[in-house]
């Protein structure tokens, strides 16, 4: 019990998710019953949580820098949209299914990389703020892929390709066990090693990182190209799951990122937060959607909730935040 | 002295592209060129012109809102479920449509100003959730029927036939809508606050510098309820005049297009850093954005190549701009990052 | 003799425990140029807040046109007629020139709305009243920084201002325009206003001074009609020192330059530096704000490449410098601003100390060894006297000494060869201040090379072996070692405070282009 305690008092942020963790948890099991944690329905969050949880995942990366990126979905549709013109043979027709395959996947990462690294670019050497940079690429992106399919669904992907969005192993979405490794990577990455390191430091005082010998340009470039790579996955992930590819999939990510991030405890400000709280917030999220899912909810509805629970998310960040402003100023006095 | 520029720089390029663009639009399909494609232009940017007024006013008082599409939606839509509904006579009146429906946008403005002047969080963030929370509020609580052509309240079909003049071409007669006394009256009024009163001296200063406007007694949050209200009024408006250029209500109308919104005005030389911006660029950038829009068919592309090139302007635009400015500090010894 | 207009009596602040001004007893008067001297730190702008409404007072009188106030509110202050003109200027850079003069008569005027006429008239008003042509339709963004403090002045006098303070408003002024600026005070003296000037150059407050008043420590050691002093007693007030410290003496044997400056120039921030630094070297440069000091310091870290001499580091010449290549040769640089560029305020003491040194506790794959980097931590701020309850401590919760003794260490840890210091002492306490200099003397006892940026002479005097005096981007003159010792401190404070203090400086020649 005090190994609890004492756990819970170090980070607060983090006992507090998993407190809202199981409140949410446990209340959807008695309000929804039985159907609420199915394994069908377990194994149905585990195929939706990879799609916009790497999305979050981006986003957490630009919140901790003290920015943001808009153009994370856009950039996901554009890369998925690339992939599906290799995958069905639209372009480079003739592959074999596996060379097709290969070839899809690569095309699409390299674009989304190439995407990512642009907002780097724009944000690190031309100093365009990054909610700027990336509303504009952002707009770029979404024209892209319009231009490109003109609206239209591309489909007809080959079996293997939309089979493995409900590929298992050992039970459990080959998705989620790609999606556990990649935050487990980011997430050591920003506990532990230097990069994260500096990441933090960037996004508390970015002029103070500069004067510390730290390479600004190469740290955001770095971290926005590695945010295109996790759109491009989530892409290919939407892409394999909804067989078809069009503009505009997944627009709704954009605003569960956010959330995501507020929820689980990433200041849009900058160097405060971590991946921990980030999986939690995920988790809740998915599990709210499920039972959205179960109760039949309309887009509409789930707008309402969704923004409902943006604003009151962060209006009690600020509540706290202020109480903790007294708090410190009480023992500075002291 | 020098002369007050009536059109600056980034004008003068704007009104370069157009003309080059539409020497070429001309060169490649001559049909192009004739009054009813300038009417046209005319009446399918209304609702746009009137948006980009309102941001332009909200970016240059250094904020920003993505919201104001679903308060339009939310305005349009409730206006005319109201309309339909309602047995009063007296009610099926262009001036009532209008009043019910600016009086929405204001009530969700001020709730956006309080939101974003309290929490001190980035007003995009915020306002993307006002954005969801105003749309699920219509389509959860109000409604979410489509009005088709036969249910849209008279008055609104009335407003958009209605024309202000004609011309005699050779093609025939074809008339100015009525669309676009709305559209000058926002212009007149967005000029007038802006240039002409405490109100719009304020709202520059407060985006110039947050700090030095406290200093000379300006009340960032009266300002920002102003900014944010005035926004929704204009969103008001444009939802009136879109339900009647559509000529039916769907209820996931508008919401989505405050980018291309945002972009007509950052291409017509508003800065998102706050402080600057001109309605004459703003209207610029919509009439691009519009040109573009309407007459792409003509070079032979699709209208989905829009956002292709508005994506690609607003790239160029935003970049020029902060490395003009990074170059600046970095002679000053200003470290941003 | 004007009449009184301002009269302090027995006024108090303090700030968490440091007295900022201590029994200030002060009368301005109408048709007078008031000139404060003081070297940074020592009350006058703590002063001119009070007066002004900004802060409170803890104790004494501000009695205003015969009214006696204990507080001020900024509104009461305006309506009196106080006016005051910051070093930011804080104009509104996208805005004209005449929206900027007349924008405070507008707010605080009962119309709601502005005509383009009246902003002009107003504008055109106070031009008149100071005698300058200036383009009313530029932005103040496109203006020069003579202009913009000329927009700032008619600003104040657009408020019906009696009483004028003016912070160090000929900084970032040249000869020309700072001639310019005095004769528009005098003028406005003649017109029955009070002005209040700040200014750290002596010769521009002989030149305008009726009274002037010595700020240190808090208190006013002097005032004094302009003709009771010259240049040399009002070094001495400054600085006041009479008791004299123990100074730093170079024992270190090792005599190779560590690094050679040639006739280094930037475009716009100075031209024609030469020196060298020697192991265990201290050597004050010093000057003015806008001398070029910082400027200097930031292109030896890389931050400001320069476009003309030479820069030779351990006798290799460097190009390309960058803040990554220079910490790698061992240069370190503890920046001017402590709180916007040195801290990182919610991280830990500890992260903040390991900030620079990442490379000293990676491993394989960049994996951070947390034992390591604590006993960097500990070890540091062990070192350096850090006072803190833990490392985990936030930094924001030490106080500003140890601030800035956690930004010395986190350069420190990384062992730097030559520390670049850019004002290591600004706005800290004494106590802390002694515990700096003898940190900074003992590791350069030790083989460190110190370049110690400063505007605070006592401080170059007492810490340096070697002193390098700029002004307006010029080296105008190197006092070495022999010379030092042989002033005593109080003599070399004067001279240096009168070097740096002259109007239009020569060049120092260097012979043949060696460096000394």
């Amino acid at each position: 019990m005090d190994r609890i305690k004492k756990w819970a008092a170090k980070d607060s942020t983090l006992s507090a998710l998993f407190v809202i963790f199981f409140v949410t948890a446990v209340s959807l099991r008695l309000v929804v019953g039985k159907t609420m944690y199915t394994p069908e329905r377990l194994m149905l969050m585990g195929f939706q949580i990879p799609e916009f949880g790497l999305i979050a995942l981006g986003m957490t990366f630009s919140f901790l820098l003290g920015g943001i990126d808009l153009s994370l979905v856009a950039n996901a549709n554009l890369s998925g949209i690339i992939g599906a013109y290799i995958l069905t043979g639209i372009w480079m027709p003739g592959l074999s299914p596996e060379m097709s395959i290969v070839c899809g996947i690569v095309s699409a990462l390299a674009a989304a990389v190439i995407c990512g690294s642009l907002n780097g670019i724009l944000i690190a050497k031309f100093s365009v703020p990054p909610m700027i940079a990336t509303l504009s690429t952002m707009t770029f992106y979404n024209g892209v892929a319009m231009a490109l399919t003109g609206g239209e669904s591309i489909i007809g992907f080959p079996k293997a390709f939309t089979r493995f969005s409900t590929a298992t192993l050992l039970g459990i979405p080959v998705l989620f066990v790609l999606f556990a490794i990649i935050t487990a990577a980011l997430g050591f990455l920003l506990s532990a090693t230097g990069v994260g390191r500096k990441v933090y430091l960037y996004g508390e005082n970015p002029v103070a990182s500069r004067f510390s010998a730290i390479h600004n340009e190469r740290l955001i470039i770095g971290i926005f190209t590695q945010n295109g790579f996790l759109a491009g996955l989530s892409g290919l992930a939407i892409v394999s799951r909804v067989t078809t590819a069009k503009v505009g999939y997944g627009d709704a990510y954009l605003v569960q990122a956010m959330l995501v991030a507020i929820i689980g405890g990433v200041s849009p400000s900058g160097g405060k937060g971590k991946i921990s709280g980030v999986i939690i917030a995920i988790i809740i999220i998915q599990v709210l959607s499920s039972a959205f899912t179960i109760w039949q909810l309309s887009p509409y509805n789930r707008k309402l909730i969704w923004g409902f629970v943006l604003i009151f998310v962060i209006f009690m960040n600020h509540i706290i935040g202020l109480y903790g402003q007294r708090k410190e100023k009480t023992l500075k006095e002291k | 002295m020098r002369k007050r520029k009536v059109i600056n720089r980034t004008e003068w390029f704007l009104i370069g592209i157009i003309f080059l663009y539409c020497a070429m639009v001309t060169l490649v399909n001559p049909a192009f060129l004739s009054f009813e494609t300038l009417f046209d232009i005319l009446r399918s940017s209304a609702v746009t012109t009137i948006m980009a007024a309102g941001i332009m006013v909200v970016i240059i008082s250094g904020g920003i809102d993505v919201s104001f599409t679903a308060v339009a939606l939310f305005g349009a839509y409730v206006t005319t479920k109201i309309l339909t509904e309602t047995s009063a006579a007296w009610m099926e009146h262009l001036g009532i449509a209008f009043l019910l429906s600016i009086f929405m946008g204001i009530i969700w403005g001020l709730l956006n100003a309080v939101i974003v002047h309290k929490l001190k969080l980035p007003a995009f963030i915020i306002t993307l959730g006002t954005q969801n929370l105003i749309f699920g509020v219509m389509t959860t609580f109000i409604g979410s029927k489509t009005y088709g052509a036969a249910a849209i309240p008279k008055v609104f079909s009335r407003f958009a036939s209605a024309q202000l003049f004609r011309i005699h071409t050779a093609s025939g007669t074809i008339g100015v809508s009525s669309f676009v006394i709305p559209v000058a009256i926002v212009l007149a009024l967005t000029w007038f606050i802006m240039y002409k009163t405490k109100m719009g001296r304020s709202i520059f200063a407060l985006g110039n510098s947050e700090s030095a406007a406290m200093r000379i007694g300006i009340n960032p949050f009266r300002v920002r309820l102003f900014v944010y209200a005035y926004m929704g009024a204009l969103a008001g408006v444009a939802g009136v005049v879109y339900v009647s250029q559509v000529r039916s209500m769907y209820p996931n109308a508008l919401v989505g297009d405050e980018l291309s919104v945002i972009a007509a005005a950052v291409i017509g030389g508003t800065k998102l850093s706050g402080g600057q911006g001109k309605l004459l660029g703003a209207f610029l950038g919509v009439l691009i954005v519009h040109l573009l829009n309407n007459t792409l068919i003509f070079l032979g592309l699709s209208s989905s190549w829009n956002d292709f090139f508005i994506g690609a302007l607003m790239i160029v635009s935003v970049s020029v701009t902060a490395y003009q400015e990074r170059l600046k500090n970095r002679k000053h010894f200003i470290f941003t990052e | 003799m004007g009449q009184e207009l301002l009269t302090v009596k027995n006024l108090n602040k303090s700030f968490g425990g440091i007295h900022a001004l201590k029994d200030i007893n002060l009368t301005i008067r109408s048709n007078e140029i008031h000139c404060f001297a003081g070297i940074n730190g020592s009350g006058k702008s703590t002063f001119i807040k009070c007066v002004s409404g900004i802060y409170e007072p803890d104790q004494g009188e501000i009695i205003l046109n015969g009214r006696s106030y204990s507080r001020l509110s900024p509104q009461e202050a305006i309506e009196k007629g106080i006016q005051v003109i910051y070093q930011d200027l804080s104009l509104f850079s996208h805005l004209t020139i005449a929206e900027n003069i007349a924008i405070n008569k507008i707010m605080n005027s009962k119309k709601r709305l502005v005509s383009q006429k009246e902003i002009y008239s107003v504008a055109q008003t106070q031009l008149e009243k100071i005698g300058v042509e200036m383009d009313l339709n530029a932005t103040v963004q496109e203006s020069t920084m003579a202009n913009c403090q000329l927009t700032a002045i008619c600003r104040a006098l657009a408020m019906d201002a009696k009483l004028i303070f003016m912070d160090e408003p000929t900084t970032a002024l040249t000869g020309k325009e700072v001639k310019r600026l005095l004769t528009i005070v005098m003028d406005l003296k003649k017109k029955g206003y009070a002005i209040v000037f700040i200014s750290h150059k002596l010769d521009e407050i002989f030149d305008i001074a009726d009274k002037i008043s010595i700020f240190r420590d808090g208190e006013i050691v002097g005032d004094f009609e302009r003709s009771e002093l010259d240049k040399k007693k009002l070094s001495h007030y400054m600085t006041g020192r009479e008791v004299e410290y123990p100074r730093y003496v170079r024992t270190f044997q090792d005599n190779t330059p560590l690094l050679q400056v040639d006739r280094l120039g930037q475009k716009e921030n100075y031209q024609d530096i030469s020196f060298s630094v020697r192991p265990g070297d201290i050597l004050g440069l010093t000057g003015l704000l806008g001398s070029g000091r910082t400027e200097l310091g930031l292109t030896l870290f890389g931050l400001n490449p320069h476009n003309e001499g030479s820069i030779f580091f351990e006798g290799r010449e460097l190009r390309r410098l960058t803040p990554g290549l220079m910490k790698s040769l061992g240069i370190g640089l503890l920046p001017e601003d402590r709180a916007a560029q040195g801290l990182f305020a919610n991280r830990s003491v500890k992260q903040n100390l390991s900030s620079v040194v990442l490379e000293r506790f990676s491993r394989t794959a960049g994996l951070l060894d947390q034992k390591e980097e604590e006993r960097i931590a500990i070890e540091i701020s062990t070192d350096m006297n850090v006072k803190t309850s833990s490392v985990d401590a936030p930094v924001s919760t030490l106080s500003g000494g140890n601030q800035q003794k956690v930004v010395i260490g986190k350069w420190i840890a990384s062992k730097p060869k030559l520390f670049i210091m850019d004002a290591p002492t600004v706005g800290i306490d004494v106590g802390s201040k002694a515990e700096i200099y003898d940190k900074i003397q003992f590791y350069a006892s030790q083989g460190m090379a110190i370049l110690l940026i400063s505007d605070e002479i006592e401080e170059i005097v007492l810490n340096c072996n070697r002193i390098l005096v700029m002004a307006q981007g010029r080296q105008i003159a190197m006092i070495e070692e022999e010379e030092r010792l042989q002033a005593s401190q109080s003599e070399l404070e004067e001279k240096i405070m009168q070097l740096i203090s002259e109007e239009n400086p020569l060049p120092v020649q260097t012979q043949g282009g060696a460096v000394v």
